[in-house]
């Protein structure tokens, strides 16, 4: 039975709440922008996105409720769900541009890859907190946390998603290194993921990847095609010069000639409009939210919460990190967005939910596994 | 969930406590790895926003600013008197910009059959352009009358991605008048967008082609204006930024009388009549009028003449694409007995008294050279052997000077080099020597064929122009100028920017023109005498010098004999007539060439008269209207 705990209240993170609010304003103002001119049919994209930080807000209020440490018992009911919704997909996705990667729910396109992200985290902070491994892992202790993402990142390549199969290397990889290994582990799992990366280049990477991946080297050979995204958002990112060319002033986006400039690129519309100030306004927020999750991650009350917070702080971080050398023309385009700032319904609740996670580990503390206070 | 799961959990969890510090402690270096990510994404920004934001921001702008040229109407072309023989009017242009166009097969097929054309022309024009931007409009069709301009604005919804254009083409005034002179203009070709080294044209741009279109391109051409607009990605407008409105070209006057010109072309036409005007002023250089017929039609080439048009003017055998004022030599004929005359008597091989006998022919070596009169005009001296063109006379003098030396006096008198006239591809025309025979057809000069060069026949070749500078000279007392069309340009303001002045070429020595008297007396005579061979020019009212002169096209046995009309057209010889007025204070030379007229006096001479009376037309006119109030008066 819910027990309101007066103690929760106090403990909570109003500092990490408000870096929330200010960051989801900042982004709901910018697509606003990155919308405009509005289109004379439909919801506009930022008011939709409106309504998903709505949703999640009263999600993460809803989750606040229960103790994170009842995802340990349900986290293997919702790995089977996603791992469901991800097989669904494969055969009943809606397709958009040569990829399957929604389920039409009527009133918004839900992507089970973006929930699959929280579900591993989830998973593997289960799972590693149940194993006492202090001298680090060895190999077979790592097979199955290895298979418990390998599912998941089978399906999702098969959309195909490179980006969010990435995703989920990523968060395996730092979870798993978080939680101490054995060197030889290291060097196996090293050496491995070279000889994976070769063979997937070889023989899984589809053309289309390969061709983003080689534009990415040499943007200027394909100015009108591949290249053209990167030379764009360039181009959008410095013209923004020092203070930037002024919120709706932004030339870039608003003509049209920065793709995808709500979703993916959302940010190099920020920076056209508020130049550098504005930008390292933007990221210095940003990046302090993530500190200042590993922060509570610090202050976790039990192994299972630290691996949850670091884990979702991570999954934040990695998909920042990437979209930002994106749009910065250091990586190549592969479509991963910038959380709490991309348009996107299913990246958004995703998002918010492992933050309301972040709130639900901190403010239970010093909150005895039964909800006793210590 | 039960208790008993919570009890797992917090056995769990204690027997953990040592791995939970650990954990603990790793997270203490997590931020470290986020910080170390952060700083070099902010010194990418600082990259890109600081260090190279104005390139950027540059290149942001060139992105989204499309700027077109906007054509500059043309300058317009006056005459002497500012009548406007050239100007410009709107011209609607059916454009199709193939990003707006949903069916443009469709589309395509509706409009054949409005512009009356065949619909593989247009998919041609369409094909022409494929290399274009798809924003870019594309012409289907130049010129389109106001019943099809109205019907397509109109029906404007069912051409989508047609528009109409207006862009400014010439018009001509007085029709086809000096249209040789003139010229016309023409979409830019590749290899003049090779040429053009300021980059001012682009592919599309009208320039001039032929004539002054051409030589005055640089002042008629104006400065093109600039519209900025700016676009979307995919090309389309969203919003006007700035126009900057382009700047007329330059005015060209020209030196050209156009009623005299018209007079020139009107005459000429009658009886269609192939060949050439020219009337200049004999102390300045300045063209009156310089007509060449039959002529080009100007308004075929507005929008680019068709393929059929271009076939006829280039199979007509009566070449109108040649401006036969510069373009075309002929043989001067007897024109060229002032050449002879004049070198007689400057290198003293005659006198003004030295007396010639014509029995009407000369035997020089094996063969009989014939005067044109039979009969032969008895004894004569160089003014009545001017008068009446005697042949025999002038055979003499010019075996007696030689070859070269009548080269020498020729080129004095302004034959057989160009001009400088400002018209295109002039021709030199030859005036043979000894030293070019050897070389040109490695031969040796034989006299007699002197004989022949004495009396314009032979090799001599001249053009028109060459002609009247040097019966100019003849009336000016020696001064050669460079004859000139362009009277001066003002820009649109009337500022004036380049004026005419006249120009001396050469002038012949005071030995020389101590001469010419007798020559200008001999000329009076041709027209004015009782006997001259133009007789027919003369003018009431007022004294004409001049110099009959036909040229020799072939000389076939079969014809001989023949009545001259009965000879083919293209055998006939060619007649021509060079004159000034008044004789006595000279102000213009006139030269007229009719190809296959047969003889100066009666096939020229007419052309020039004709010209003559228009000139002086009010002067004759006042002479006239005071000789009848004086026989009023003593009446």
């Amino acid at each position: 039975m819910f027990r309101f705990d007066r103690r929760l209240l106090i403990h909570f993170d109003w500092g990490l709440l408000i870096m929330l609010l200010l960051i989801c304003g900042m982004a709901l103002f910018n697509l606003y922008s990155a919308s405009y001119p509005p289109q004379p049919w439909g919801t506009p994209p930022y008011l939709k996105q409106l309504y998903f930080f709505l949703m999640g807000f009263a999600a993460i209020v809803f989750l606040l409720g229960f103790d994170y440490q009842e995802l340990h018992f349900w986290n293997y009911f919702f790995y089977g769900v996603v791992v469901l919704l991800l097989l669904t997909i494969l055969f009943i996705g809606k397709s958009a541009g040569g990829a399957q990667r929604w389920i039409s729910l009527g009133f918004f396109n839900l992507q089970p890859s973006e929930l699959a992200k929280l579900m591993l985290v989830i998973t593997l902070a289960s799972y590693y907190s149940r194993k006492d491994v202090t001298d680090g892992y060895t190999i077979r202790q790592l097979v199955v946390p290895i298979v418990l993402t390998a599912v998941p990142f089978l399906l999702i390549l098969l959309q195909p998603d490179l980006g969010t199969a990435l995703m989920l290397g990523f968060i395996f990889a730092s979870m798993t290194i978080f939680v101490k290994l054995r060197l030889s582990v290291y060097l196996i799992l090293g050496g491995s993921a070279v000889g994976c990366a070769f063979l997937a280049w070889e023989h899984l990477l589809l053309p289309y990847q390969k061709q983003r991946v080689q534009t990415f080297l040499n943007p200027e050979a394909d100015p009108m095609g591949h290249g053209y995204q990167i030379m764009q958002s360039k181009i959008a990112v410095g013209s923004g010069g020092q203070f930037g060319r002024g919120y709706l002033e932004g030339t870039q986006g608003h003509l049209h000639f920065l793709p995808e400039r709500h979703t993916d690129f959302a940010f190099a519309v920020w920076s056209e409009e508020w130049g550098f100030a504005g930008s390292m306004f933007f990221l210095g927020v940003y990046f302090l939210m993530l500190v200042w999750g590993l922060y509570s991650s610090m202050f976790a009350r039990d192994r299972f919460g630290v691996l949850l917070s670091f884990g979702i702080v991570m999954l934040i971080f990695w998909q920042a990190v990437i979209n930002l050398l994106m749009i910065l023309g250091l990586l190549p385009v592969v479509g991963i967005p910038l959380p709490l700032v991309s348009y996107g319904g299913s990246s958004l609740l995703t998002t918010m939910l492992g933050i309301g996670i972040l709130l639900n580990v901190r403010m239970r503390r010093f909150q005895s596994p039964r909800g006793q206070i210590d | 969930m039960n208790d008993k799961f919570f009890e797992q959990v917090e056995e769990i969890s204690e027997r953990d406590d040592r791995a939970l510090i650990m954990l603990k402690r790793r997270a203490l270096f997590a931020p470290f790895v986020v910080l170390a990510f952060f700083f070099p994404i902010a010194a990418r920004f600082w990259y890109l926003q600081i260090n190279k934001g104005d390139q950027y921001r540059q290149k942001a702008d060139s992105n989204r600013v499309r700027i077109t040229s906007l054509p500059p109407p043309r300058g317009h072309i006056l005459d002497h008197y500012g009548r406007e023989i050239v100007t410009n009017r709107p011209s609607f242009n059916v454009v199709m910009i193939r990003e707006d166009s949903f069916e443009i097969d469709d589309v395509l097929k509706r409009l054949a059959v409005v512009l009356k054309e065949d619909i593989e022309v247009l998919w041609e024009r369409i094909r022409d352009a494929s290399g274009t931007p798809r924003h870019v409009p594309i012409v289907l069709k130049e010129d389109i009358p106001w019943d099809t301009l109205a019907y397509l604005e109109n029906n404007k919804y069912k051409f989508s991605g047609i528009r109409i254009e207006v862009r400014p083409v010439r018009t001509y005034h007085y029709g086809n008048l000096a249209a040789n002179a003139i010229g016309y203009i023409g979409s830019i070709n590749r290899q003049q967008l090779e040429q053009d080294q300021e980059g001012f044209y682009e592919g599309g741009d009208l320039i001039g082609k032929r004539g002054l279109e051409l030589l005055r391109e640089k002042d008629l051409r104006g400065e093109k204006g600039e519209r900025s607009a700016e676009v979307d990605a995919r090309g389309f407008e969203q919003q006007q930024l700035k126009n900057m409105e382009p700047l007329p070209g330059n005015d060209v006057h020209l030196t050209i009388d156009a009623e005299l010109q018209k007079a020139a072309e009107e005459y000429m036409a009658i009886g269609e009549k192939a060949g050439a005007v020219v009337v200049m002023e004999v102390d300045t250089g300045r063209l009156l009028a310089a007509a060449s017929t039959p002529t080009i039609h100007l308004e075929d080439f507005i929008g680019g003449i068709s393929k059929k048009n271009w076939d006829a003017l280039l199979n007509n055998s009566r070449h109108p694409l040649i401006n036969k004022v510069v373009q075309a030599a002929y043989p001067p004929g007897s024109t060229y007995k002032i050449v002879t005359a004049l070198g007689g008597l400057v290198e003293g091989v005659i006198d003004e008294n030295t007396m010639i006998y014509c029995p009407g022919q000369y035997r020089f070596g094996n063969r009989t050279y014939r005067c044109w009169k039979r009969g032969g005009h008895g004894a004569v001296e160089i003014r009545r052997a001017l008068a009446e063109s005697c042949d025999v006379y002038f055979y003499q003098v010019g075996q007696r000077l030689g070859v070269d030396k009548l080269a020498e006096y020729a080129r004095k008198l302004g034959l057989g080099s160009e001009t400088g006239v400002d018209m295109e591809y002039e021709k030199a025309g030859l005036i043979p020597t000894k030293d070019w025979k050897r070389q040109r057809h490695n031969e040796q000069w034989h006299d007699g064929e002197t004989l022949s060069v004495a009396i314009g026949q032979g090799f001599n070749l001249t053009t028109p122009l060459q002609v009247c500078l040097m019966t100019a000279a003849v009336a000016n007392g020696g001064r050669i100028y460079r004859p000139r069309l362009v009277e001066s340009v003002t820009t649109p303001d009337g500022r004036v920017v380049d004026r005419f002045s006249p120009e001396l070429m050469s002038e012949l020595s005071e030995r020389e023109k101590h001469f010419l008297p007798i020559i200008r007396d001999g000329l009076f005579e041709v027209v004015q005498g009782k006997r001259g061979t133009a007789r027919q020019v003369r003018i009431e009212g007022m004294t004409v010098a001049g110099k009959t002169g036909t040229a020799q096209v072939v000389r076939l046995a079969v014809y001989k004999g023949m009545k001259e009309e009965d000879i083919p057209y293209e055998y006939r010889d060619h007649a021509w007539f060079t004159c000034y007025a008044p004789a006595d204070k000279p102000e213009i030379a006139v030269t007229v060439l009719v190809e296959h007229g047969l003889h100066g006096g009666s096939g020229a001479g007419p052309v020039a008269r004709v010209m003559l009376k228009k000139y002086f037309e009010h002067r004759l006119q006042q002479m006239e209207d005071s000789v009848a109030d004086a026989s009023g008066r003593n009446g």
